[in-house]
């Protein structure tokens, strides 16, 4: 009993100190963001030594603090021209590390080339165009395209529609996340492009949040009813949502999955599949907030997702019964004449 | 005192467009099907094999339906004459054919309408060859082309009002099609003997009474 006390004692003790250390580091945040977040140090020739503020703030790595990782920087740095230690990935993230490595990419790119540290973001903040433009940095766009074409239909479709890694990761729980996108109102010919925050942020009163746009009561959900409304009048303003097909989890297991090279894995998924969406709103920081959408609402009829739509998937049941009337009443005309032609073969004989 | 007649009445571009848009009809309504319904109906095999199929059925269609359109507007030079009620048709012929289709048909009275080369079908055949000639079949076809280039069409898709009008459009007008199916087939029955308008199609020539 005794053992166990003092064995509390310890751990109570253990956890209050890392707390007391991370503290200290979130702290000592500030002194390094002083100069590492000012743009001063890009014009003294350190560019690769800038962190964006903006980008750092709220990551994990801001949490648990510079010194985490850099743990060995002196008191007298930078005048010491020591250049401090850098920790490796794998010290914290052993088991990702190791997937990685064994992965089609693990020879090919480091961490570093697809994650900044100084801006790493959870999965579901990132949308899925910057998650593609990460793959675009070694990735030839028209490459990919050509390659995908050979077998792929509509391949220029799926690779707007479909973040790489939902094909090339094990990735898991797929839900269709809706974007944002603007163009000028007065240039309609115009592509649209993935709408930034400061697009957003003018056209709601400075108190709102972007999520406002479409959540218009700002519940934090939005309803079908909501979604509508925007779409309704989301031309007019120039915009519309732009659906891609997101997983809720991604590995480190870059491959070429079998079941990807059949159409029926995400296309005869069933409406049942297709019930969870979100809309994500860019933030100040280059991250997205998703708000979950009424469940069922990329099926609705028309304006529900006007510009998503997944043959096979996304079938909307009151299209399916009003398509079912019209060859009932196509196959009645046969029946019920046919019936009747029938019934006066006799008469029909005696002309 | 009847006498018979053969008049050549469908002449064999036109047979062989016939034909060549019933398969792809078919095909398309068959395809379209699995494309849909997916997780119930797999007839061929895999789902990109119904897409390219579905695809080729459709160009196939398209470019029949353009022959067709130059074959009676430059070489018959009697599209107008053919499929569009004249004001004779509008007033009375519509009503006349239509009592004769579910009144005086069930009687064994004689079909009011002669088939001619020039006035091969009667008012309720015009207006419904001309709602599917030059309405449904040329929209179907324009859906469809939009929908298999969604993304260089993306912005007319937009102008159009997304694709899931498109695709609902699409949809329903097929839906109409298979209607229609069923309809044109069970009415080519109604000739003197169940397949005497079907030999026309395949032959060219028609066996018309004269009384």
């Amino acid at each position: 009993m005794r053992v166990h006390t003092k064995m509390l004692i310890v751990l109570v003790l253990a956890v209050f100190m890392a707390a007391t250390e991370i503290s200290a580091s979130t702290g000592g945040n500030s002194r390094c963001i002083q100069c590492h977040g000012n743009h001063a140090i890009i014009a003294k020739g350190g560019g690769h030594l800038y962190i964006d503020p903006a980008k750092f703030t709220g990551t994990t790595h801001e949490i648990i603090g510079c010194t985490s990782c850099h743990d060995k920087v002196g008191k007298r740095h930078p005048d010491d021209r020591i250049r401090p230690s850098r920790a490796n990935c794998k010290e914290c993230h052993a088991a990702v590390y190791e997937e990685y490595a064994h992965s089609l990419h693990g020879n090919n790119a480091r961490c570093a080339d697809c994650h900044n540290p100084h801006a790493a973001k959870p999965l579901l903040s990132v949308s899925g165009r910057d998650i593609n433009v990460q793959c675009a940095k070694c990735h030839d766009g028209a490459k990919t395209l050509a390659s995908h074409s050979q077998w792929l239909p509509q391949a220029a479709l799926h690779i707007d529609a479909l973040p790489c890694i939902t094909c090339h990761t094990g990735s898991k729980n797929y839900v269709i996340t809706l974007y944002i996108e603007k163009r000028e109102k007065d240039k309609p010919h115009r592509d649209f492009e993935p709408a930034r925050y400061e697009d957003l942020a003018k056209l709601l009163p400075a108190a709102k949040k972007t999520g406002a746009l479409v959540d218009s009561n700002e519940d934090n959900f939005i309803s079908l009813d909501e979604l509508k409304k925007f779409n309704r009048g989301a031309r007019y303003k120039g915009m519309r949502l732009w659906g891609m097909m997101t997983p809720e989890v991604a590995t480190h297991t870059y491959q070429i999955l079998d079941n990807r090279w059949d159409c029926t894995f995400c296309h005869a998924s069933g409406p049942e599949a297709m019930q969870t969406s979100y809309v994500a709103f860019p933030d100040k920081n280059g991250t997205f907030n998703r708000i979950p959408v009424e469940k069922g609402a990329i099926l609705d009829i028309l304006y529900g997702t006007p510009d998503f739509y997944m043959l096979g998937a996304t079938r909307s049941v009151t299209l399916n019964i009003i398509g079912a009337i019209i060859v009932i009443g196509g196959l009645l005309v046969p029946i019920i004449h046919g019936t009747f032609r029938i019934l006066t073969i006799k008469k029909r004989k005696g002309h | 005192m009847q006498h018979e007649e053969q008049i050549y009445l469908t002449p064999m571009p036109v047979r062989i467009w016939h034909w060549l848009n019933a398969l792809g009809i078919v095909t398309l309504c068959i395809t379209g099907l699995q494309i849909r319904f997916p997780e119930y109906v797999n007839i061929f095999g895999t789902y990109k094999a119904a897409i390219r199929l579905h695809d080729t059925a459709g160009i196939t269609v398209s470019i029949s339906y353009f022959l067709w359109l130059f074959y009676y507007i430059f070489v018959g030079g009697n599209l107008l004459k053919v499929y569009f009620p004249n004001l004779d048709d509008i007033k009375h012929g519509l009503v006349v054919q239509a009592f004769f289709y579910f009144f005086n048909y069930f009687l064994g009275k004689p079909n009011p309408h002669t088939a001619t080369p020039d006035n091969k079908f009667n008012a309720v055949q015009k207006l419904s060859y001309l709602a599917i000639m030059l309405a449904l079949l040329p929209l179907v076809i324009v859906s469809g082309i939009l929908l298999m280039n969604v993304a260089p069409f993306r912005g007319w898709i937009t102008m159009i009002g997304g694709i899931k009008f498109l695709v609902g459009a699409h949809f329903l007008i097929a839906c109409s099609f298979v209607a229609f199916l069923f309809v044109h087939i069970y009415m080519a029955t109604m000739g003197h003997t169940p397949f005497a308008h079907f030999k026309p199609m395949w032959t060219g020539w028609e066996k018309v009474t004269h009384q």
